[in-house]
């Protein structure tokens, strides 16, 4: 097997796992419970929540554990009072009900929380970055939650969340000076960025951070999100009041154990780029051989490093991926999710492809289970596969 | 190439001896079908059989629904993709049909309406007859098929409908008002071959992973799919359930329109002898029920028809076997003939039954008495392996 896909999914590693097996058997005390065994559970949960915390440079109890990245977007658009909310205050200030922007860009997970409230999305350019004009354009006195990823999903652009958080420091004081009572929050939904890019809070200027175990080899179904001092959610999951109040129900403790021997394993961002940035070079010039040439999708400059989302003009990705399944190699169409549903990529629509370029687009993603050897096989395959697609074409 | 053009119409309605003939890898023009493909095992093995014969296969995805109901989905995008996968393998083109206006005007306003009056409709046979045998058989001809072919279990030849020769698969039942021009230029490169010959040659042809499992025709047509499906609809009341010799409430239904003649199964009245629907009261919104077998409304020798719907089959057939009585002049005239002895079928893999056909009356009457089909269920004719057509049970 050659896996191309690891921004859907990635491995458990051994180490992961063998450090949360115990926590289903002979540790599993419920973290609540009174006596000491259980207290000690109580101790792991902590620490481990703290490791991922180092991560983003936060404060352990700054994280909500959620079942996943899905779930800790919903859960940071609670920060954004309902629109129906229409309280004797607000009716009192004749405050306008709020509203979210979220770059067009983004996860399913964030545009259908969006769509809660009165919304509007943010343009990109054409290789996904965010445009600041029009962010600032549409950053209206009402808009209190601004949702921007850090890095694409089906691109893997990396947003310029510095300069985001610079833009919304400005309108905060400006509404300070004016008297607007609107909060302004930043979140961003860092799944894909975890292992490569710097994501301390601080420095990135956010308010929420989304975080995913799933993609750096963590479990799969444990996620959290970083919560700002001063910031105010509404729980989604209601009952025994862990997580600080915030997503009650008994700690998922192997998967936070998981999630935070995953972060422990993360290796140097710096070297991991080089490594990609070879294995990417070798696909690459394996794919000047193919009969039509591939054009790459997402910005170069700004760009997570094991991504490379490309585009066969004229061809099916989708027959393309099925003819390199039966070789075990397994790559992928846009996000895994949306692929499912027979929807055309809207992200790929969002840079402006026409139709048949996203009927020929792909996503590589590389990650651990990569080698320059296994790199190269796939590049040839893949060429083999292109070019009797090719053929197939002009036969009929 | 000449031979070619100067092909009949007759010859080529014997598209199943095609399949045969152009085995022999002869140098003639390659022949264009279109293979509707659902990814299931059957339309699978259709394509490799039609590509060993030589014919230049098109993998046909029909796009029939879409629609997710609350709490279940239409598994559509799935199919599709395990249908191109398949397609994709084989190296077939492969193209989409979007039937989903037609299937919603033809099929499925044509189900809700029938269930709302009290009957109980088959989905399938008129997707067949109005959806795949009609409209996907138009357009591929338009874009340049020479046939159409699917997966059913039935066989077609020299403009006759036939039974499979896996008796225990065969789909003719589902088939019957298929259009005549259609058949003629239909394969069913399933007609000689038995389920498990067809499982074992996907397996030789390394399609065992490829294939998902049995498909289900319309996705939302399965007990709990469909009553979600009606809910949303037909305005549903839940009512009574009565024994019908002593009007005694027995229970209580979710609406009538789930409710089938002859019904035993989900009624939910509890222990004892089995309880079966003998009776719907749509005015009053009572299931009337009864524990005896014997009860009048559960039984009976005669059923009346509408909307039948007979095969030019019928007429050969008849000369088949009637050589005798048949006066040569009185061929057009076949159909009004007083009766037929014939075969018919109730439902899908039901034993065929003798019965007299008597198209004056639309009437089909039985040696021995049945348990009437529900209203809304097609009844199909048969002489020998030759499907006649049939009707609909009024």
């Amino acid at each position: 097997m050659i896996y191309l896909d690891h921004a859907s999914a990635t491995p458990v590693s051994k180490k992961v796992l063998e450090r949360m097996l115990p926590y289903f058997s002979e540790k599993f005390f419920n973290p609540s419970a009174p006596y000491l065994s259980a207290k000690r559970v109580r101790e792991d949960y902590e620490s481990a929540k703290q490791t991922i915390a180092n991560l983003v440079g936060a404060k352990g109890n700054d994280l909500v554990i959620t079942s996943g990245a899905t779930e800790a977007n919903a859960l940071a658009f609670t920060a954004v009072a309902p629109d129906n909310l229409e309280t004797e205050q607000n009716l009192k200030n004749t405050l306008k009900s709020p509203k979210v922007l979220v770059l067009e860009t983004e996860h399913a997970s964030v545009l259908e929380n969006a769509k809660k409230y009165a919304w509007d999305t943010i343009k990109v350019t054409k290789t996904g970055l965010i445009d600041l004009f029009d962010l600032k354009k549409k950053l209206s006195p009402e808009v209190e939650l601004v949702s921007v990823s850090l890095a694409n999903n089906e691109l893997g652009t990396i947003q310029p969340l510095s300069e985001i958080a610079q833009i919304l420091k400005e309108e905060r004081l400006s509404r300070l000076k004016s008297g607007n009572p609107h909060q302004l929050l930043l979140h961003s939904d860092a799944s894909q960025g975890l292992a490569l890019l710097d994501i301390n809070v601080s420095r990135l200027g956010v308010d929420l951070l989304t975080l995913n175990s799933a993609k750096i080899s963590g479990p799969k179904g444990v996620g959290a999100l970083y919560v700002g001092h001063g910031v105010r959610l509404n729980p989604l999951v209601l009952g025994g009041g862990q997580e600080r109040n915030l997503r009650s129900g008994t700690e998922n403790i192997p998967g936070v154990i998981g999630f935070a021997a995953a972060c422990e394993q993360l290796k140097n961002p710096a070297s991991l780029a080089k490594k990609y940035k070879k294995l990417s070079d070798i696909l690459k010039s394996e794919l000047e051989n193919s009969k039509i040439p591939p054009f790459f999708l997402g910005d170069k400059k700004s760009k997570l490093s094991n991504f490379l989302p490309l585009c066969f003009p004229g061809l099916d990705a989708e027959r393309i991926i099925y003819k390199l399944e039966e070789r075990e190699i397994y790559l992928s169409t846009g996000a895994a999710c949306a692929a499912s549903k027979g929807k055309p990529s809207h992200v790929l629509r969002a840079i402006g492809l026409s139709p048949e370029e996203i009927a020929g687009s792909l996503r590589i993603s590389l990650g651990v289970l990569n080698t320059e050897e296994n790199v190269r096989e796939a590049g040839k395959a893949l060429v083999e596969v292109v070019n009797h697609e090719c053929e197939r074409i002009s036969r009929s | 190439m000449m031979k070619n053009c100067a092909k009949t119409a007759t010859q080529e309605s014997s598209a199943q001896k095609t399949l045969v003939r152009e085995n022999s890898g002869a140098s003639k023009a390659q022949k264009t079908v279109f293979l509707g493909m659902s990814g299931g095992v059957d339309s699978s093995v259709s394509a490799i059989l039609l590509k060993n014969a030589g014919y230049k296969v098109v993998g046909c995805y029909m796009k029939n629904w879409s629609k997710d109901l609350p709490g279940m989905k239409c598994p559509w995008a799935e199919d599709l993709a395990d249908a191109k996968r398949v397609a994709t393998k084989l190296d077939l083109d492969f193209l989409i049909f979007d039937f989903e206006k037609a299937y919603k005007e033809k099929v499925v306003d044509y189900m809700i309406a029938e269930f709302k009056s009290g009957r109980t409709p088959n989905p399938d046979i008129m997707c067949n007859e109005e959806i795949k045998f009609k409209l996907f058989f138009e357009e591929a001809l338009a874009r340049g098929a020479d046939f159409i072919a699917t997966g059913h279990y039935a066989k077609s030849e020299n403009g006759l409908l036939k039974l499979a020769k896996d008796e225990n698969k065969d789909q003719t039942y589902f088939l019957y008002r298929i259009s005549k021009e259609a058949l003629k230029k239909t394969i069913f490169p399933l007609s000689d071959m038995k389920k498990p010959e067809v499982k074992a040659f996907a397996k030789e042809n390394g399609l065992s992973n490829a294939y998902k499992k049995e498909s289900m025709g319309v996705c939302f047509v399965g007990d709990v799919g469909m009553k979600d499906f009606l809910r949303e609809y037909i305005d549903i009341k839940p009512g009574e359930i009565r024994e019908i010799e002593t009007e005694k409430v027995l229970g209580t239904h979710d609406g009538t329109v789930f409710y089938t003649l002859g019904q035993r199964h989900g009624l939910y009245v509890g222990g004892g002898l089995p309880y079966y629907v003998v009776k719907k009261d749509l005015e009053k919104n009572i299931v009337y029920v009864s524990n005896n077998l014997n009860e009048k409304n559960l039984w009976s020798k005669e059923i009346e028809l509408e909307n039948i719907f007979l095969r030019d089959a019928i007429e050969k057939t008849e000369q088949q076997g009637n050589n005798k009585k048949l006066d040569n002049n009185q061929e057009s005239k076949s159909t009004e003939q007083a009766s037929s002895p014939i075969k018919i079928r109730i439902r899908h893999r039901a034993p065929l039954i003798p019965a007299i056909f008597i198209p004056s009356e639309s009437r089909v009457i039985l040696q021995e008495e049945i348990k009437v089909p529900a209203s809304g269920q097609s009844i199909v004719f048969y002489s020998g392996d030759v499907c006649l057509g049939g009707g609909i049970v009024k």
